[in-house]
């Protein structure tokens, strides 16, 4: 379970990377764009779920469940985050600004393997399916 | 703002403030980690008790990774303070590419050491470490020409003039 949440997560990363390297790329981070991401919103969000990433991939390693559970837990803020970003770019998606870029794939994916993500760490940090 | 400047100004502040990259501070984490990895590798063929050595490698190897990822972090954002489709972002694509290969060869460096006991590091775990520190050289040359001669996140030469201007002594 463990090593699923881990392939979801790194596949959502990728995601993520995807449309913050788009974000950036327009000038999405910089004062006077367009964007209705806010850039704390997003970086919060990149910030949280990157260092959980990293302390699942050592809880995948060494087994510890605190290790578990404080990654899963910095994952519930960046997935809500991820909502208020997904409910700014439903309205944006047509009027031309940065996020507007975005491939709906993407957003559509990142989104997915996000929730499944959630869902397969608090089953693994629950103890569930082994690792 | 010009394509350079751009470069040269952070994307958030997570990535360290202008002129104060986080990146090149961060990756002295795992440059150190893993060249102390590589010095523990080849003393256990030379020392009387290596199982110590063999250990702390594989501690070290860790400690590497770890700090890669970190480093790896803030230097995602860095890159894309890079105009795309410049020499620069050509080389930076490159750097990462190679510090995500050599990160990658180090996990498994990692996990194939699992159960070091006392004898010394095998000779193929050692060359693994020799070639991923060798590439980790070369993405280390092309971090520091994006820095030192391309001048990414290096703060502009308006602000480095104020460091030369002569104080009066008081």
């Amino acid at each position: 379970m463990a090593i699923a949440a881990l392939i979801t997560w790194v596949i959502t990363a990728i995601g993520g990377f995807v449309m913050l390297g788009t974000w950036i790329s327009r000038g999405g981070h910089r004062p006077g764009s367009d964007t209705r991401l806010a850039p704390g919103l997003v970086f919060t969000h990149f910030a949280l779920a990157a260092i959980g990433l990293v302390l699942w991939i050592v809880y995948v390693v060494v087994h510890n469940t605190v290790l578990a559970w404080v990654a899963f837990v910095l994952l519930v803020p960046a997935a809500l985050l991820g909502f208020a970003m997904l409910a700014r770019w439903i309205p944006a998606r047509r009027t031309g600004t940065v996020e507007s870029r975005f491939p709906v794939p993407v957003v559509i994916g990142h989104g997915l393997f996000a929730a499944t993500t959630l869902v397969l760490a608090l089953l693994a940090a629950l103890g569930m399916g082994g690792s | 703002m010009n394509p350079m400047n751009q470069a040269k100004q952070p994307v958030t502040v997570l990535a360290g403030r202008y002129g104060h990259p986080l990146h090149p501070a961060l990756v002295a984490v795992p440059i150190g980690a893993w060249v102390a990895s590589f010095v523990f590798d080849i003393a256990s063929h030379l020392v009387s008790d290596p199982g110590f050595l063999a250990q702390g490698s594989r501690w070290l190897i860790a400690v590497g990774v770890l700090g890669a990822l970190a480093a790896a972090l803030v230097g995602f954002l860095d890159l894309f303070a890079i105009p795309p489709g410049t020499r620069a972002f050509r080389i930076g694509l490159l750097h990462m590419s190679i510090n995500l290969a050599v990160t990658v060869a180090y996990a498994i460096g990692f996990l194939i050491r699992d159960g070091a006991g006392r004898g010394p590091v095998s000779w193929g775990q050692l060359a693994l470490s020799a070639v991923a520190l060798a590439a980790l050289g070369v993405s280390g040359y092309l971090g520091g020409e994006l820095a030192y001669h391309y001048g990414v996140r290096v703060a502009d030469e308006a602000t480095q003039a104020r460091g030369y201007i002569r104080e009066e002594k008081v």
